[in-house]
C-alpha cells in the first residue's frame, strides 16, 4: 500500500487563486460576523446611532460656542472631516478586530493559520463588511448635514473622479494600516473595547479631520503631515466641496495631482510597512507560542 | 496523601469582602504584567481627549471650555470601564467557563462583581488622574474649587452610582450573549452625547438634560464642573445640591437595583438554562 | 443527613430554538430519575454520549433548574435553596478550563479558595499539597495558559478538592489525561473517599466502562435521560453472570448484518463491530449450549471464525443487555 494522497485539482490552485479566495471566503466570514442585517436594531446601532451620535457632539461643541452659526466654513470643514472620519475607525478597526475576535471569542484562529489560505489576505478580507457599514454611516452623517446643517454640498459641484479615485485609493491605505495595527495586536493581549478605534481617535488629532492642523502646536505639526489620512481628508473636501476647500490654507500649495501622488507613495509606504509588520509579529507570535491563547482577564 | 490542613471557611461579610478580593486580584495582576495597557488606556486617551480640546480651540471657545474637555474625557474612563469590564465581562467568562464556577461557589454575584469594579477601578482610576493631570498641565486649565467637602461627596455618590448601574446592566448581560456587545456598544457615543462629556449638559434643553441624569456621570461631571472650574456655576443645569441629593437617590436605586435585577436574572437563567451554554 | 443526593422523578426539558421562524421543538434530556446517593458513596453516572450526565449534574450543582421534580443535595432542595447548598459542593468538569489564564497555577486556585471563604493560610498550604499529589508541585508558579490540556485539568480537578466540599461532583474527571494521568486521579479520587470514612461524597460521570466498574461504590447506568439500572458494579453484572458471554472473530459480515443471529432461541444479545478487515461479534447467550445454533448459523452463512473466547461480563455487557446496543453504537447513532 503505498497510497499517495491526490490534491484534486481544484486545491492545486495558483497564487493569485488562493489570494482571490482567501479574500472572498474572509470578506464573507466578516459580513456574517458583523453585519446583521436580519437584525434592524444592530443596524441602528452601528449604521446609525453611534455615528450621528459622534457626529451630533460636535454639532453641539459647535453650535454652543457660534450659537448656532452653522454656515460658516469652518463647520463644514470640521463636519465633512467628521464623517468621512467614520472610515478611518471602522476600516481600522474591521481589520484588526478579527485577530481579537478569532483568537480569544472564536478560538478559531489557529484553525485560520493552519488552512491553506494567505493570512494578511484574510484579515484584509474581514475588514470590507465594516467598509460597506461605514459607508452607509457616512452617507446618512452627510445627508443629515445637508438636511439640517447648511452643509452646502451641491451634487452637481462635486468632482465624482477625483472623490472615487480618492476614496479608493483612501480606504486601501487604511485597510493597509488595520493591517499593521491587526499584526501588532498579534502580540497583544485582550483590552477588550476596540482598539482600532481607539488608535483611529487617537490619530484624529493629528489629520486634520476636525481642524485645521495650524491649530495644533507647531512642534507636533509635523506628524499630520505624514500621515495618509491628511492628504485623504483634504481630497475628499476639494472633491466635495471645492470652494469650502480652498479657503483653508493647509494644503493650498499642492495640486490635485500632487495630492494624490503623496497619497499613493504613502500607501505604498505602508503596504510595505504593513507586510513587514505582519511578517515580523507573525513570526514573533508563533516563536512565542500566542496563536492559540486566550488573554482575558 | 491525607490532607492536613484543616479547612476553615468564612461566611457572611467576611466571604463578601474575600470575594471582592478575589475577583480584584486578576484584574490588578493582570495591569503589571501585561504593560501595553498603558498605551490603550493612557496615551492614546489622551491624543483623542485632545483632538476635542483643538475644536475648541479652532473655532475659539472661551478656556473654560477646554477645562470641560478635559475633566470630560478623564471621567470617560470610568464610563468604558462599567462598559466594557463589568456589563459585557460577564459575557466573557460565560465563554471562559469560569461564570458557572461563580455562581455555584457560595459567594454572592455582587461580590464577584464589585471585585470586577474594584479592580477595573485601578486602571480606570489612573487614566483619569493621568488625563486630568497631564491635560491640565498641556492645555493649561486653571481650578478654583469651591468646596473640597462637596466635591469629595459629589465624586463618591457618583462612582457609587454608576458602579450601581454597572452591576445592575451586569445582570442583563447574564442572559445575553453576542448581543451583549452590540448594548454595551450602543451606550457609547450616544451617552457621552446625552451626559454632556465634552460640553455642559445645559445645552441640551431642559427635558434631555433630565433624561440623561438617569446616568449618574452626567450629573456628577456637571457638580464637578461646577464645583472646580472658575465661574463654573453659570454653565450648571442645577445647583449642586439638588444634584447631590440625586446622586444619592441614583445611588440607592441602583445599588438595590442591582441587587434585585442580580437575584432576578440569576434565577432566569438558571431556569433557562443559559448559565453555560456558549455562542461562539 | 444520610442522603447526600436525591432526586424524585427529576426531568429536564429544554427547549430548542431552531433557525428564524422554524417551531420551538423540545428534547428531554432528563426523563423522571430517581436516585439516591448515600452520605460517603462514590457514585458512578455512566452513560453515552448525550445520555443526559451532564445535565443531571448542573440541577446538582444548582446552575439549572429542573423542569419537574426535586432534587436535594445534603437534604437541601437545589431549585429552592440554591444558596444553602453552594458551600458544600463543587465541581470539576473536564475539558474546561477554569480562571483567567494570566495568573498562575497558585493564584488561580487561590482566587477560587477566596470565593469560598478560605483563609489564605489554609487555601496556600491545601494548594501546595493537592498540587504535589496530582503531581503539579513544581508547576505552581506558570501562568496557567502555558500549561498543556491534562495540566490544566489537574488544576481544575485541584480547584474541585481544594474547597473541601461535602459532595463533589465531577464530570467526566479524567478527559484529556493520559493513562497514567487517569490512574493517578482515580487512585486520589478513591482514597479521598474512603479516608473521610463516609463523610465525604462523590458522584462522578463518566463514559468510560473500566472508570465506573473499577472506582465506584455504584453505577448508575443512564440513556436518553432515563436511569435504566442502578447498584453496584458487581451485583449489576450478576445477572448476567449466568449468561454466557462469548466474543468472536469472524471474517467479514460485509452488510449481512446480525439479523439471523438475533432470531436465533436463546440469544439475548449481539453487537457487531468491523475491525481490521474482520468483523468482531459479542453475543450474550442465555447458555452456553446456545452457541452450537449461533455456530451452526455462521457455518450455513459460510462466515469462518478466527477466534472464539468466553470472557466475563462487563458495564459494557450491562448496558448493551439494557438498551440493545454497546455505547459505542448508540452514540454512532446520535451522530448521524
Ligand atoms: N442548553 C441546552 N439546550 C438544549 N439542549 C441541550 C442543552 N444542554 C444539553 N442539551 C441536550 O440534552 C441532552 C443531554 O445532554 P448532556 O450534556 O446532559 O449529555 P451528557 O450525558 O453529559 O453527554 P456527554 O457524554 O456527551 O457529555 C443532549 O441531547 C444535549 O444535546
Ligand atoms: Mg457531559
Amino acid at each position: 500500500m503505498d497510497a499517495q494522497i491526490t490534491i484534486p485539482q481544484s486545491r492545486q490552485d495558483n497564487t493569485f487563486q488562493r489570494l482571490v479566495r482567501t479574500f472572498r471566503v474572509s470578506a464573507w466570514l466578516g459580513w456574517q460576523i458583523e453585519a446583521n442585517w436580519a437584525d434592524p436594531l444592530v443596524f441602528a446601532i452601528y449604521a446609525l446611532i453611534k455615528p450621528l451620535a459622534s457626529a451630533a457632539i460636535i454639532v453641539v461643541m459647535y453650535g454652543i460656542i457660534t450659537q448656532g452659526d452653522f454656515g460658516q466654513p469652518i463647520f463644514a470643514y470640521i463636519f465633512i472631516g467628521n464623517a468621512f472620519y467614520i472610515y478611518v475607525g471602522q476600516v481600522m478597526s474591521g481589520v484588526s478586530w478579527a485577530v481579537i475576535d478569532d483568537r480569544e471569542h472564536y478560538r478559531m484562529l489557529k484553525y485560520v493559520y493552519i488552512a491553506p489560505i494567505h493570512i494578511p489576505t484574510y484579515l484584509l478580507g474581514r475588514g470590507v463588511a465594516k467598509f460597506v457599514f461605514a459607508s452607509i454611516s457616512v452617507f446618512v452623517t452627510l445627508l443629515a448635514g445637508v438636511l439640517f446643517l447648511q452643509i452646502p454640498l451641491d451634487l452637481l459641484q462635486v468632482d465624482w473622479l477625483l472623490f472615487i479615485v480618492s476614496l479608493a485609493i483612501g480606504v486601501n491605505m487604511l485597510a493597509l494600516m488595520g493591517l499593521m495595527l491587526g499584526s501588532i495586536v498579534l502580540l497583544l493581549v485582550n483590552h477588550s473595547f476596540g482598539m482600532g478605534e481607539a488608535v483611529a481617535g487617537a490619530l484624529y488629532l493629528f489629520s486634520g479631520a476636525i481642524f485645521p492642523l495650524e491649530v495644533l502646536p507647531e512642534w507636533i505639526r509635523w506628524v499630520g503631515f505624514i500621515m495618509p489620512v491628511t492628504y485623504w481628508l483634504e481630497l475628499i473636501r476639494r472633491a466635495l466641496l471645492p470652494d469650502i476647500a480652498a479657503g483653508f490654507p493647509t494644503l493650498a500649495s499642492l495640486s490635485n495631482g500632487q495630492l494624490l501622488g503623496i497619497m499613493l507613495g504613502l500607501t505604498v509606504f505602508f503596504a510595505v510597512a504593513a507586510f513587514l509588520t505582519f511578517n515580523y509579529c507573525d513570526r514573533e507570535a508563533r516563536e512565542r507560542g500566542y496563536i492559540d491563547r486566550t488573554t482575558n482577564y | 496523601m491525607t490532607l492536613t490542613a484543616k479547612v476553615t471557611k468564612h461566611s457572611g461579610l467576611r466571604l463578601f469582602l474575600m470575594t471582592v478580593f478575589g475577583r480584584a486580584y486578576p484584574r490588578m495582576v493582570g495591569m503589571l504584567r501585561e504593560r501595553s495597557w498603558m498605551l490603550w488606556e493612557i496615551i492614546l486617551p489622551i491624543l483623542g481627549v485632545s483632538a476635542y480640546v483643538f475644536i475648541y480651540r479652532a473655532i475659539g471657545a472661551p478656556e473654560i471650555y477646554i477645562g470641560f474637555v478635559v475633566m470630560g474625557g478623564a471621567m470617560t474612563a470610568f464610563w468604558l470601564n462599567v462598559l466594557w469590564s463589568m456589563s459585557s465581562q460577564l459575557y466573557w467568562e460565560k465563554e471562559m467557563g469560569n461564570l458557572s464556577l461563580y455562581i455555584m461557589a457560595p459567594n454572592s454575584m455582587m461580590g464577584i462583581l464589585l471585585g470586577m469594579a474594584v479592580g477595573g477601578l485601578f486602571f480606570a482610576g489612573q487614566r483619569a488622574l493621568v488625563i486630568t493631570i497631564v491635560g491640565s498641565w498641556i492645555f493649561g486649565v486653571s481650578y478654583e474649587v469651591v468646596s473640597y467637602w462637596q466635591l469629595f461627596a459629589v465624586f463618591m455618590l457618583t462612582m457609587v452610582a454608576l458602579y450601581g448601574l454597572g452591576m445592575m446592566t451586569s445582570s442583563l448581560f447574564l442572559l445575553l450573549s453576542r448581543e451583549a456587545w452590540h448594548l454595551a456598544n450602543l451606550a457609547q457615543e450616544p451617552i457621552y452625547l446625552a451626559s454632556g462629556f465634552y460640553f455642559p449638559v445645559k445645552n441640551l434643553t431642559f427635558w434631555v438634560a433630565a433624561g440623561a441624569s438617569i446616568i449618574p456621570l452626567t450629573m456628577g461631571m456637571d457638580a464637578m464642573r461646577q464645583l472646580v472650574f472658575p465661574d463654573g456655576s453659570s454653565l450648571g443645569f442645577l445647583s449642586v445640591d439638588i444634584e447631590i441629593a440625586i446622586l444619592v437617590g441614583l445611588s440607592v436605586l441602583f445599588v438595590v437595583g442591582a441587587k434585585l435585577m442580580l437575584d432576578y436574572m440569576e434565577r432566569l437563567a438558571i431556569r433557562e438554562g443559559r448559565l453555560t451554554e456558549s455562542k461562539r | 443527613m444520610d442522603l447526600a443526593v436525591k432526586t424524585q422523578d427529576l426531568s429536564r426539558i429544554y427547549k430548542i430554538r431552531g433557525g428564524k421562524k422554524e417551531e420551538a421543538k423540545e428534547l428531554v434530556a432528563l426523563d423522571h430519575v430517581s436516585v439516591e446517593i448515600k452520605r460517603g458513596e462514590l457514585f458512578g453516572l455512566l452513560g453515552p454520549n448525550g445520555a443526559g450526565k451532564t445535565t443531571l449534574i448542573k440541577i446538582l450543582t444548582t446552575l439549572l433548574s429542573p423542569t419537574s421534580g426535586v432534587a436535594t443535595v445534603g437534604g437541601i432542595d437545589v431549585a429552592k435553596e440554591p444558596h444553602n447548598v453552594r458551600p458544600i459542593i463543587n465541581m470539576v468538569s473536564g475539558g474546561e478550563s477554569s480562571g483567567y489564564g494570566l495568573l498562575t497555577v497558585r493564584e488561580n486556585l487561590w482566587m477560587f479558595a477566596q470565593f469560598y471563604g478560605i483563609p489564605t493560610k489554609v487555601a496556600n498550604e491545601r494548594i501546595k499539597e493537592l498540587l504535589g499529589i496530582v503531581g503539579l508541585g513544581d508547576r505552581d508558579n506558570t501562568k496557567s495558559s502555558d500549561l498543556s490540556t491534562g495540566l490544566r485539568q489537574k488544576m481544575n480537578i485541584v480547584r474541585g478538592f481544594l474547597t473541601d466540599p461535602e459532595v463533589l461532583f465531577l464530570d467526566e474527571p479524567t478527559l484529556g489525561l493520559d493513562v497514567g494521568a487517569s490512574r493517578d486521579v482515580r487512585h486520589f479520587v478513591r482514597g479521598w473517599v474512603d479516608e473521610n470514612k463516609g463523610d465525604k461524597t462523590l458522584l462522578l460521570t463518566t463514559h468510560y466502562m473500566v472508570e465506573a466498574d473499577e472506582l465506584c461504590d455504584r453505577v448508575a447506568i443512564i440513556n436518553q435521560g432515563r436511569v435504566l439500572a442502578c447498584d453496584t458494579p458487581s451485583r449489576l453484572k450478576r445477572n448476567l453472570q449466568r449468561d454466557a458471554i462469548f466474543k468472536l472473530e469472524v471474517s467479514p459480515l460485509n452488510g449481512a448484518g446480525t439479523g439471523s443471529f438475533e432470531k436465533l432461541a436463546g440469544v439475548r444479545q449481539v453487537t457487531h463491530q468491523a475491525q481490521d478487515g474482520q468483523s468482531i461479534l459479542e453475543f450474550i447467550l442465555e447458555e452456553e449450549d446456545v452457541l452450537g445454533r449461533v455456530v451452526n448459523t455462521m457455518t450455513n452463512q459460510d462466515i469462518h471464525i478466527f477466534n472464539l473466547e468466553k470472557r466475563e461480563a462487563t458495564l459494557e455487557d450491562v448496558f448493551v443487555d439494557l438498551v440493545g446496543k454497546s455505547m459505542k453504537e448508540v452514540e454512532g447513532d446520535s451522530d448521524s
